[in-house]
């Protein structure tokens, strides 16, 4: 099943002219001899959901910021893409840029937004640049600015590239770095579809969900509705890495199980040779452990034992070093922790500094009693969700693995 | 191109500051007290505005960079993929230990998954990136490059 993935081969990201031939820019050209409001509507019947991580159903979110009357909305497109383990996006800009440009721009439409951003990661120099030429050529054919297709609707866009900052994917976080400030969150509510950017009615999407859209306009709601399961409907990119045989990107309708995603010969197609599954971790640094007899979890944003994030599926065998991992997690939240809220700030420090005494195997029994307190504090206790993140994955792999952790 | 060049390619529009940070700390190699003075009078805006966005990115410098920096991904993938073996290794040739700073030319550190996990495990030599980076291979490229 292929929507987002579909046509890459036939697609040259530097020529505008093989996305159009592919069908590229009419499902803009369906949007604007519509109402915003019907193409909000038909967002929302798609029951598309972001595909950033929490799932959050995009037509309402939409619909949040088209009710709102402004002198300026905002849309912006979240390329900023730093989770551990997650490059969909990047790949999504590298082989079809047009696509998330095209669904940028009906989103754009569908809102009011006259000006909308490309937020991109600040080492994406490959994709920033695609997608520079690529605005390039969709403006010469009048998709983007002024007058767009010969109707009176303006759209312009604007690359912003980050500078180097996991915090920045955050949409508070991302808005104060384009307005000049440090990246770091805000307090909630307002939220941005009501209040974001310069204060102004702010639409973030993920460039995943974004380039979904394009196919809903075109098929229509009811096609898109009927893939996968009704409440997470549609197709997901998920990236298997680790010890698995097929490594890389694939996209599979939400509601596949993580085993056959692994094990399937279409897939993962199984473990690397010689290697025994141990567990697999779904959704980035930030993800659950899932033990074998797991496997037959259903993958799909909404309630769920195993929330899937941004589709990252890291494979671990029976010889991997627990510890590295450990150390992996830490040293990545304790790096990346803004330092606003001292219970992430100190908690993420302690926890690397526990994980370089374990894999030094020179921890002391005293700071053993002290992870579970750590990992409290982070999971009830910071400002934003990146101090929850951080204790995922730990508090799995104690509970799970305390004695290829501490010993007997 | 002096700061006053740059300054004069963006309007002073809050939204074009940390572009123009970037593009000193690009020109410059980092971006100075002095330069923030100047840009702060540009974008009218009090000095702690400007040093503490300076200050808050991985990817600008507010002081000079004097040495040589090796990072190597600590992200679970480049893991799985052996980075911390690359991260031995390289201690073991320079003589340095990850994190410490008391080598007189270069410094290793671990650094945030870059996305390109599909090319792990990764590497950077300052703004230079390596992929597919192996612990047998390794010493030839820092050899070279250092
Ligand atoms: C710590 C943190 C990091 C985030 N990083 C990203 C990111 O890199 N890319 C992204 O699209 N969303 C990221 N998000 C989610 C955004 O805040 C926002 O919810 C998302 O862009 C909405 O897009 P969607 O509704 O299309 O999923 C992050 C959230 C948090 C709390
Ligand atoms: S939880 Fe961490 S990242 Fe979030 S505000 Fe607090 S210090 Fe910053
Ligand atoms: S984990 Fe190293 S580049 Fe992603």
């Amino acid at each position: 099943m292929e929507i987002v993935t579909k046509n890459w081969e036939k697609i040259n990201p530097l020529d505008i002219n093989t996305y159009i031939r592919s069908g590229g820019y009419e499902a803009l050209r369906k949007v604007i001899r519509e109402t915003p409001l019907k193409v909000v509507s038909e967002i929302k019947r798609s029951g598309l959901r972001g595909r950033s991580g929490a799932g959050f159903p995009t037509g309402e979110k939409w619909e949040i910021s088209a009710k709102i009357v402004a002198d300026q909305k905002f849309i912006i497109c979240n390329l900023d893409e730093s989770e551990p383990g997650v490059y969909k996006d990047r790949i999504i800009a590298e082989k079809n840029p047009h696509q998330i440009i095209e669904g940028l721009l009906i989103g754009a439409y569908a809102i009011g937004a006259k000006r909308a951003f490309i937020y991109i990661n600040g080492h994406y120099k490959k994709p920033a640049e695609i997608l520079k030429i690529a605005l390039e050529q969709a403006r010469e054919k009048e998709f983007v600015g002024r007058g767009i297709m010969g109707s009176s609707i303006d759209v312009e866009i604007e690359i912003f590239s980050g500078a180097g900052a996991y915090i920045c994917g955050e949409e508070n976080a991302l808005i104060n770095s384009i307005e000049g400030k440090r990246g770091e969150p805000r307090l909630k509510p307002p939220h941005p579809p009501v209040s974001g950017l310069f204060g102004k009615p702010t639409i973030v999407n993920n460039a995943e969900t974004l380039a979904n859209v394009p196919y809903i306009i075109k098929r229509g709601a009811d096609v898109y509705s009927k893939i996968g399961p009704s409440l997470s409907p549609g197709t997901k990119l998920f990236l298997l890495e680790g010890a698995v045989k097929n490594k890389g990107i694939f996209e599979v309708p939400l509601g596949t199980t993580a085993e056959d995603l692994i094990f399937n010969s279409l897939y993962g197609g199984g473990m690397e040779d010689g290697k025994e599954f141990w567990f697999a971790q779904i959704g980035g640094a930030s993800g659950r452990l899932m033990p074998r007899g797991k496997l037959d979890q259903l993958l799909i944003y909404g309630p769920s034992e195993y929330p899937i994030g941004a589709g990252s599926i890291l494979v671990v065998d029976k010889m991997a070093d627990i510890k590295d991992l450990l150390f992996s997690w830490a040293d990545f939240f304790h790096r990346e922790s803004c330092g606003k809220c001292v219970p992430c700030r100190e908690g993420t420090y302690r926890l690397w500094e526990i994980a370089k005494w374990l894999k030094n195997n020179d921890l002391k029994e005293r700071d053993r009693e002290n992870i579970e307190d750590i990992l409290w504090t982070l999971s009830n206790t910071t400002f934003c969700p990146l101090g929850n993140f951080a204790a995922v994955a730990w508090s799995d792999a104690i509970s799970m693995f305390s004695e290829e952790i501490f010993g007997k | 191109m002096s700061i006053q060049k740059i300054l004069l390619e963006f309007e002073p529009k809050l939204e074009n500051l940390l572009r123009v940070l970037k593009e000193i700390n690009k020109q410059e190699k980092y971006i100075s007290e002095s330069d923030c003075l100047k840009v702060a009078g540009y974008f009218s805006l009090p000095l702690a505005r400007v040093f503490s966005l300076a200050s808050f990115f991985d990817l600008m410098n507010t002081r000079p960079v004097k040495k040589k920096i090796i990072r190597v991904c600590s992200g679970g993938p480049c893991t799985m993929k052996r980075s911390f073996e690359i991260i031995r290794q390289i201690e073991m040739l320079l003589k340095i230990e990850m994190g410490n700073d008391s080598h007189p030319k270069v410094k290793l550190e671990t650094m945030s998954c870059l996305g390109l996990c599909d090319q792990g495990p990764v590497m950077m030599i300052d703004e230079q990136v390596f992929e597919k980076v192996r612990p047998e291979t390794v010493d030839d490229i820092i050899l070279d490059y250092l």
